[in-house]
């Protein structure tokens, strides 16, 4: 009778042990917006919870630096922008690395008012002011100056507020062109004139998932479970019912709103920022060596590196992805409408 | 030989210093001075003896054309135009500048004046001499003793050779063997300059030694109520404090205060 | 024990100190094993400074360019100012407030809207130090300025001074030592201001300072250099201080009781 009872509770304590979801936190860059929608997807629908995870999304801003989190061993998983992030620290010896991007393309974009002779890129280095804000006063703009010949003396600080871009007609303002043109169509009734970096050279991912190369080396199943289901929480959410995510976003970031948000998913799609080249054929999140590479040489050229300086091993591992993850979720959707 | 005194007028010619049924009422309704009147003659040394709110200050002020009667009339070459430098004013405090020294304090009254330099180096150098401190042009005030930094104030006020020399309790602040040494080099001073002197003190020993003539006055209101002229010839000798006929003057003097303390 | 080597010895002590903190600096990251993107050793810091030392320098002398030309503008018109305000109690009444003002908006707060509303970023820059390091100079010298001694000013009176006079050889030299304690303030002030001014302005204008590359460090998580920058800032802000406790020093020196060596 005893044995029993106790081999009964032995059970499910073992077995309550094997179902505990891992948990773990995952920090992004920014307020939460549509740019995020994937990760939220997956953890509202319950992508992560099949997956064996109990993930926390800790939101970034204006004011706040999620990056040094990610080596000091306070978050498990980090959202970066681009892969100079990355560059940086495979130069600097900080023992992160990237496991796969969701972004094909940087929507990183310069914006324009219309009819002021800036609809072309050429003439955007002559504006006399570009709002720009810190990260990017330190990265790209840094390749703009070399590659493009904007001027340091035209640079201004962007605080994330639209008054001076919207009241200098002349002025040009850094924004995400899935983002920032909606809310400046909102607020100055106008559509403004959208640059996408990536058009003209910079040719990066974006939306990087970062993780410890600790937790590569020791935890791959835990950072290979992330990496799928985010992957399929991006599919969804592109292509399924998006609406439990928004309520979610909305809830993290009281100032953004669902119709700002389905615009964003549109331009998303139209812009093929995320589900487009090799993630079109090998699953969200895919990445190549050879791209890579070849980013970080047009770098070099720009002067932001020199030669030889990081060890693009370093930089990204193409473990986790490539794998058409996702695929078959994105069939079913769209072969369904 | 000790030089006789100058005697003092015996008819009155017009006095170098004069207050007229003199009222002094601040705002706020402190009536200052009442009805207060008193001459000094050029040449003379006279002391205002009075406990303090008496308004003795006020009527060295009131002279020296710092301050103005409510009624009455005031004569003094500070109030009339003129050249000034005439009026001389020594305050209970050295009143030094303490970021100049010695030497510029002293040379200040003929720089406002915009004496030529030459003329103020002289001048300097000669008044420091008669004061005794020859050798600490270059000091500060700061390293010298308290007399040594009324004698400054001294020389300062004695530099522009004026006429009348108002002192306001200067030696009050000092000990006692400096303050009798400062008192027979002030006669020197007063005799040998030919200054009219007009000595504010609440030291009744002061009073007698210094002066012709001790005006004795009382406090609210202030006025005059007493007077009493010291027929001691100069130079008047140490020795002369501890005659009876000075402790009589003190006695007299003493009297005149208590009596004006009590019916005040 | 004379000059030099007495300030050697002096400061023995204090260079100990300091040499004891950086060797225990020093083991602390070596035995703990810290890298050097969270903090980096000495060896590591003096190793950056070295290798950027160039590139820094050139901004270094940026953010004393700014340091220093926002305090000079201040000291020019924090004693105007109050030179104006000493002349017309009226209209130090209208704008001391607007003053005030000034003085407690948050230069963080204000800085991204001057950047913005002013074209030229060096002019941005010089205007936010200004505005941090302007009101202690003024304040002060206004005190100053009113801190005459009032038996000075009726001397000053009594010899018929000019407001000029007054101005230039008692109110000026009277208000210096205050004007001074302001001074050392603001000149640690202006630093700050010139600094945060950086830190919101990033890489915008043609050149940058200082703390525009400890920004620019951060951001491309370059820790060594980033303290590197950190060493000079420091380094500007002692000497600052130390350079206007000299100063003081020798204006102040013989004759006032705050630089006075001697015990009181």
């Amino acid at each position: 009778m005893r044995l029993r009872t106790t081999l009964l509770l032995t059970t499910a304590v073992l077995a309550s042990a094997a179902q505990a979801d891992d948990k773990i936190v995952f920090a992004t860059n920014w307020k939460a917006q549509a740019a995020h929608g994937g990760f939220y997807q997956a953890l509202v629908d319950g992508t992560y919870k099949k997956y064996g995870l109990d993930v926390t999304i800790q939101q970034g801003g204006p004011s706040v630096n999620n990056r040094p989190l990610l080596p000091a061993g306070k978050i498990d998983f980090l959202m970066t922008g681009n892969l100079l992030h990355s560059f940086d620290n495979a130069k600097n010896k900080v023992p992160t690395i990237a496991v796969a991007a969701m972004f094909q393309k940087d929507p990183q974009a310069l914006l324009a008012h219309p009819g002021q002779g800036h609809e072309k890129f050429e003439a955007l280095k002559n504006a006399p002011v570009a709002l720009i804000a810190k990260d990017g006063q330190f990265s790209w703009w840094q390749w703009l100056r070399v590659t493009h010949g904007f001027q340091d003396a035209a640079l201004k600080p962007y605080n994330y507020n639209l008054g001076p871009f919207l009241a200098n007609p002349k002025a040009i303002q850094q924004g995400y062109s899935v983002a920032e043109p909606i809310y400046v169509e909102n607020q100055g009734k106008f559509k403004p004139v959208v640059h996408l970096l990536a058009d003209h050279g910079f040719s990066t991912y974006s939306t990087l998932i970062e993780a410890r190369t600790e937790t590569v080396k020791n935890k791959p199943d835990l950072v290979q479970r992330f990496v799928d289901a985010s992957a399929i929480g991006w599919v969804n959410y592109l292509y399924g019912n998006r609406q439990a995510a928004a309520a979610a976003m909305v809830k993290d970031n009281p100032e953004m709103t669902v119709a700002e948000m389905e615009a964003s998913v549109a331009l998303m799609k139209g812009q093929g920022i995320v589900d487009s080249g090799e993630a079109a054929a090998k699953g969200i999140g895919a990445m190549s060596p050879a791209r890579v590479r070849d980013f970080y040489e047009q770098m070099v050229k720009a002067g932001l590196y020199k030669a030889g300086e990081v060890d693009l091993t370093q930089v990204a591992t193409y473990q986790f992805v490539n794998k058409g993850v996702g695929q078959d979720v994105k069939a079913r959707l769209t072969g369904a409408k | 030989m000790p030089a006789p005194a100058p005697a003092a007028p015996t008819e009155p010619a017009a006095p170098l210093l004069a207050l007229q049924g003199v009222d002094r009422r601040y705002p706020g309704g402190l009536l200052a001075l009442q009805s207060v009147s008193l001459a000094v003659q050029a040449g003379e040394f006279v002391a205002l003896l009075g406990p303090s709110g008496c308004g003795k200050s006020t009527v060295l002020r009131l002279l020296a054309g710092l301050d103005e009667p409510s009624t009455g009339t005031v004569g003094a070459p500070a109030r009339r135009p003129g050249p000034d430098g005439q009026t001389a004013f020594v305050f209970q405090e050295p009143t030094l500048m303490p970021w100049a020294r010695v030497a510029d304090n002293v040379a200040l009254p003929l720089r406002l004046q915009r004496r030529p330099a030459a003329e103020v180096d002289a001048a300097v150098q000669g008044v420091l001499a008669r004061v005794g401190l020859a050798g600490f042009a270059r000091a500060w005030p700061a390293q010298l003793s308290g007399g040594m930094k009324m004698r400054v104030s001294i020389a300062r006020a004695l530099v522009t050779r004026p006429r009348v020399l108002l002192m306001d309790e200067p030696f009050a602040a000092l000990d006692d063997i400096t303050r009798q040494r400062l008192n027979d080099e002030l006669l020197q001073w007063w005799q040998a300059q030919r200054l009219t002197a007009l000595f504010v003190t609440h030291s009744v020993a002061e009073a007698v030694f210094l002066s012709q003539r001790v005006l004795v006055m009382a406090a609210r209101p202030g006025r005059v109520v007493d007077e009493l002229r010291i027929d001691q010839p100069y130079p008047r000798a140490p020795g002369w404090r501890h005659t009876p006929a000075f402790a009589a003057a003190c006695a007299r003097l003493s009297a005149a205060l208590q009596g004006a303390a009590v019916a005040g | 024990m004379s000059g030099w080597r007495a300030t050697l010895g002096r400061a023995a002590l204090p260079v100990a100190v300091a040499l004891a903190v950086l060797a225990g600096w020093e083991l602390l990251v070596r035995a703990a094993g810290i890298p050097e993107f969270t903090l980096p050793a000495p060896s590591r810091v003096a190793q950056a400074l070295a290798e950027h030392g160039a590139s820094l320098a050139g901004s270094w002398w940026y953010t004393l360019k700014i340091t220093f030309g926002a305090l000079a503008l201040a000291c020019a018109g924090g004693v105007l100012i109050a030179a104006l305000f000493a002349l017309s109690p009226a209209l130090e009444r209208a704008l001391f407030p607007l003053a005030v003002v000034l003085q407690v908006t948050p230069i963080v707060a204000v800085a991204p809207l001057i950047l913005i509303y002013v074209d030229s970023t060096t002019a941005a820059l010089l205007l936010c130090a200004w505005i941090v390091a302007f009101f202690p100079i003024l304040s002060n010298t206004v005190i100053g300025l009113r801190a005459t001694d009032p038996q000075l000013r009726e001397l000053f009176r009594l010899y018929r001074a000019t407001p000029w006079q007054r101005l230039a050889l008692l109110r000026a030299p009277s208000a210096l030592p205050y004007f001074l304690a302001g001074l050392k303030i603001s000149g640690g002030l202006s630093l700050i201001g010139a600094v945060t001014a950086e830190m919101v302005a990033g890489a915008a204008g043609r050149e940058t300072g200082l703390a525009s590359r400890i920004l620019e460090a951060s951001f491309r998580t370059e820790t060594p250099k980033m303290f590197a920058a950190l060493v000079l800032l420091v380094a500007t802000g002692v000497l600052i201080f130390a350079g206007f406790n000299a100063l003081s020093r020798a204006l102040l020196g013989p004759w006032h009781a705050a630089e006075s060596s001697r015990p009181h």
